[in-house]
């Protein structure tokens, strides 16, 4: 009774079909006629796995239909759009064994497949007054229209499927404890600073043996700590919830057979928790206010006959906390050895000592002589000067003993900054704690400061250098006299020097 | 004159005057000397004081030795006495004293004098008569007058080459002493107070000048008297050590100032077309060129400051010129280089000597014939 529609064909005898755009037959709405329940949990399930049911809602309708032979059937009716809405819905149903039909009203003709690609029209209408009158190229077939299907207690209804691979997933949780262990468990967060807010949930009794309303905490977790998810799986009383959509969440450990974020039928607003093993959901319509952890953390108070608050009668400046610095061995190597002190009774040893020093130790080597002895640096060590009290340089200008150390174990920095030295003095930190400071402008170069300078000529000296000055040529005036050019006269007239004239004459000194 | 006077004249010139112009120190002219105690004051001459006179003998020799391996200097001749006398009495034409009542003549009469003398002088006759002189006024041109004003706080007062006596600088915070001190060069002194003709003062110690040119082209750099080729100085150049002398004393010189005051002078020469002279001083300018492109970097040589293109550029012009002199006589078979030293000293020249103003300056060359 089907025909294929032709191309460019314009008139259509099913009513309420039309051509769109592409030239495709569309009707008002599409039509999936399903043989199961199981078969649309499987559209739903396939179809929500690429594409949310949010555009398909508004007009969304399940119905039980029967047909005439007794037959229960699911339809699946929902606002067509365009051929591209029924491209998908017709896709997916397929692969699930469905029918996909497109009309107004009441006639729905089959959609487009491979063989039609412009669709189906009616070559003959059935007269009925059956809700659904379908054409398809296998049959043709009237149903009448049962009960709804409420889309939402249908996925409430579905069992969940057992998946642990949800146990690992990271992200928030929803923890709901029986209302004894809620306190525990809210100590037990706070108490490992896991973030997290908390309300009470309340539902009617399970059976009239109950004695009341059963309340549970929810606690909203948005990063529960990894060690934890055993501990919260586990521990009876205490169900985990993993959300998988606005306002739905899904036992952890199961899985819905539907993508519930594609389905938008749950209020945001409220709460649902799937629950396995055949549980039934517990859902909130609304979800109460939810308070931060911290707030709920137990509360102890001291005893009544403790004074409630103690107050200051004196306050002042804090009392300086400072210790007396110490130096103490150490066992550390000796590093950055740059100088030393001997003291004034063992200066002579230094005397003799220089005649075997090495023109390099010597030269790079500085002296201060004070009352307290004489202190010698040389940057590249002083090891080659074996006397006295080696010091390291433990920073800029400061100077501890070598193999000891300062204590308390301060860095040099602020051993520096308290000794409270000048920049241009050398810190030299003695065993017993006494700190000596030599003006670094006191520092002479040894070589300099052992030789004892001999006697000179300084007649020679003077010689040389009067020779050797070349001082600045200075044009003094003195006075003229009344008569300044007198003496003063023209050359005689035939006067004049010869050239070449008689060398001058030696003069002796 | 009687001999008597002369003897003290000269002791005076020479204590006073020559000895601290060569050892450095404060010179003090006395009298104006006139132009025939200046001729005669040498015939004969022996210094009074020894001891000065054997220090000032082995400064000059310093000096000397400075441009030649000379170890002992002669005494100085009557030329040279002459000279110092007829620069003494230049000095002493510019003395503040004469700018007075009665007076303003003199400074006139004593140029006239000192200019009696130079003409009486002869030129040297040999590089070391020439080498001679410069040992003695080699400073001339350092000389200096420190001029004083001591101001205080109802007066002032203006000393002229004096010290001002101690009693001005008395107290100076209560009497709110102030003492600004300017230094004078030779040059200066004219219009710091003197009653000296200034134009006049500079053409006599251009003559004074060129009675010693060594000191002359040594001192070329000066800003006056503006240096100019003279017979004497282009005599001296003309011969190969004279020009080498020569060379060796511009080295002393400032490069630039030295460069701008010769390529000026031989340009007035070859625009006047002095063709002799101004071959004498091509060669010293060809002498100076070879040595900077010996000693010289060579991107020194091809930087644009070297030989700008400015036609008035008077050192670029020197160094033009004495790179195309070098040139040629680089390329000639007489000059005494090795075959890599020749071509590479041309290839250090050839950016100078091909540059514009080269071209130009060949071209004003060529004009000569």
């Amino acid at each position: 009774m089907l025909e294929r529609i032709a191309l460019h064909q314009t008139r259509l005898r099913t009513p309420g079909l039309g051509l769109d755009a592409k030239g495709v037959a569309l009707g008002a709405k599409g039509l999936v006629l399903l043989p199961s329940i199981d078969r649309l949990v499987a559209l739903l399930a396939v179809y929500t796995r690429e594409h949310s049911l949010e555009d398909l809602m508004p007009s969304l309708e399940i119905h039980l239909v029967r047909s005439k032979l007794g037959t229960r059937e699911i339809t699946f009716v929902f606002a067509a759009e365009s051929s591209d809405r029924m491209d998908r819905v017709a896709e997916t149903a397929r692969l699930v064994g469905g029918f996909t039909f497109t009309g107004t009203s009441r006639h729905f003709v089959q959609y487009r497949d491979v063989g039609a690609p412009f669709g189906y029209d009616s070559g003959q209408l059935l007269v009925t007054d059956s809700a659904f009158a379908l054409y398809h190229d296998r049959f043709t077939q009237t149903y009448d229209e049962g009960k709804s299907v409420d889309l939402r207690a249908l996925l409430l209804r579905l069992m969940l499927h057992v998946d642990p691979r949800t146990v690992a997933e990271l992200g928030p949780r929803f923890l709901v404890a029986e209302k004894g262990l809620g306190p525990a468990l809210i100590h037990y967060l706070v108490r490992s600073r896991v973030d997290g807010e908390v309300t009470v949930g309340e539902w009617p009794p399970a059976s009239a043996f109950d004695e009341g309303p059963v309340q549970r905490y929810i606690v909203k977790v948005p990063d529960l700590p990894k060690r934890m998810h055993a501990l919260m799986r586990l521990t009876p009383g205490i169900t985990t919830f993993l959300p998988v959509g606005p306002g739905v969440a899904v036992e952890i450990a199961y899985r819905h057979a539907v993508q519930l974020r594609a389905c938008p039928v749950f209020d945001p607003n409220g709460l649902v928790l799937l629950r396995g093993r055949g549980d039934e959901p517990w859902a909130l319509e609304r979800l109460p206010q939810m308070g931060d952890l911290r707030a709920f953390a137990r509360v102890e108070l001291r005893g009544e006959d403790t004074r409630s608050v103690t107050i200051a009668t004196k306050t002042g400046e804090p009392p300086p906390v400072r210790v007396p610095l110490r130096v103490m061995p150490s066992t550390a190597p000796w590093r950055n050895v740059t100088a030393t002190w001997i003291p004034v009774d063992r200066i002579a040893l230094l005397r003799k000592l220089a005649y075997a020093l090495p023109h390099q130790s010597i030269s790079r080597t500085t002296i201060a002589v004070t009352a307290r002895g004489a202190f010698l640096r040389c940057p590249d060590g002083v090891e080659a000067i074996p006397l006295g009290t080696f010091f390291v340089e433990i920073h800029p200008g400061l100077y501890v003993p070598a193999g000891y150390e300062v204590a308390p174990a301060v860095s040099p920095e602020v051993l520096y900054r308290a000794l409270g030295a000048l920049a241009s003095q050398m810190i030299f930190v003695t065993t017993d704690a006494t700190a000596l400071a030599v003006d670094a402008a006191a520092f002479v170069p040894l070589e300099t400061a052992l030789l004892e300078a001999g006697a000179f000529e300084p007649v020679v000296a003077d010689a040389i250098e009067s020779v050797l000055a070349t001082a600045p040529v200075e044009l003094k005036l003195t006075a003229l006299g009344a008569f300044p050019l007198r003496g003063a006269e023209p050359p005689e007239p035939l006067a004049a020097l010869t050239p070449g004239d008689a060398p001058p004459p030696e003069q002796e000194a | 004159m009687a001999t008597s006077d002369l003897g003290s004249v000269a002791n005076r010139l020479f204590d006073s005057f020559l000895a601290p112009l060569v050892l450095g120190g404060e010179v003090t002219p006395g009298r104006p000397i006139g132009a025939r105690a200046a001729l005669a004051i040498g015939r004969e001459r022996v210094v009074a004081d020894s001891a000065l006179f054997d220090q000032v003998q082995i400064a000059r020799t310093r000096v000397a030795r400075r441009l030649a391996p000379v170890d002992r200097m002669q005494g100085a001749t009557e030329a040279e006495w002459a000279l110092g006398a007829a620069l003494h009495d230049l000095i002493q034409a510019a003395h503040p004293a004469f700018d007075a009542a009665f007076r303003r003549r003199a400074p006139g009469r004593i140029l006239d004098l000192a200019e009696a003398t130079v003409a009486r002088v002869p030129a040297p006759q040999s590089i070391g008569e020439s080498l001679s002189r410069q040992t003695w006024f080699a400073r001339v041109f350092e000389l200096q007058r420190t001029d004083t004003v001591v101001r205080w706080w109802v007066g002032s007062r203006t000393f002229l080459g004096e010290s001002p006596p101690a009693r001005l600088s008395a107290w100076p915070e209560l009497r709110r002493v102030q003492v600004d001190k300017t230094s004078r060069a030779v040059m200066d002194l004219p219009g710091a107070g003197g009653a000296v003709d200034a134009t006049r003062f500079g053409a006599v110690l251009g003559l004074w000048l060129a009675k010693t040119p060594l000191t002359d082209l040594a001192t070329c750099h000066r800003p006056l008297p503006a240096f100019a080729w003279r017979s004497e100085s282009l005599g001296l150049v003309a011969t190969g050590p004279g020009r080498v002398l020569a060379a060796r004393a511009l080295a002393w010189a400032p490069k630039g100032a030295a460069d701008a005051a010769l390529g000026r002078a031989t340009r007035a020469l070859v625009a006047g077309r002095s063709w002799k002279a101004a071959t004498a001083a091509l060669d010293l300018l060809a002498e100076r060129a070879l040595v900077d492109a010996e000693l010289a970097e060579p991107d020194k040589l091809e930087s644009p400051g070297w030989a700008r293109n400015d036609a008035s550029d008077d050192a670029g012009y020197a160094r033009c010129a004495g790179a195309l002199v070098a040139c040629s006589q680089l390329r000639s078979a007489a000059a005494p280089f090795s075959d890599a030293d020749r071509d590479e000293l041309l290839a250090r020249l050839l950016p100078v000597a091909s540059s514009p103003l080269a071209r130009a300056v060949q071209a004003e060359l060529s004009s000569l014939g």
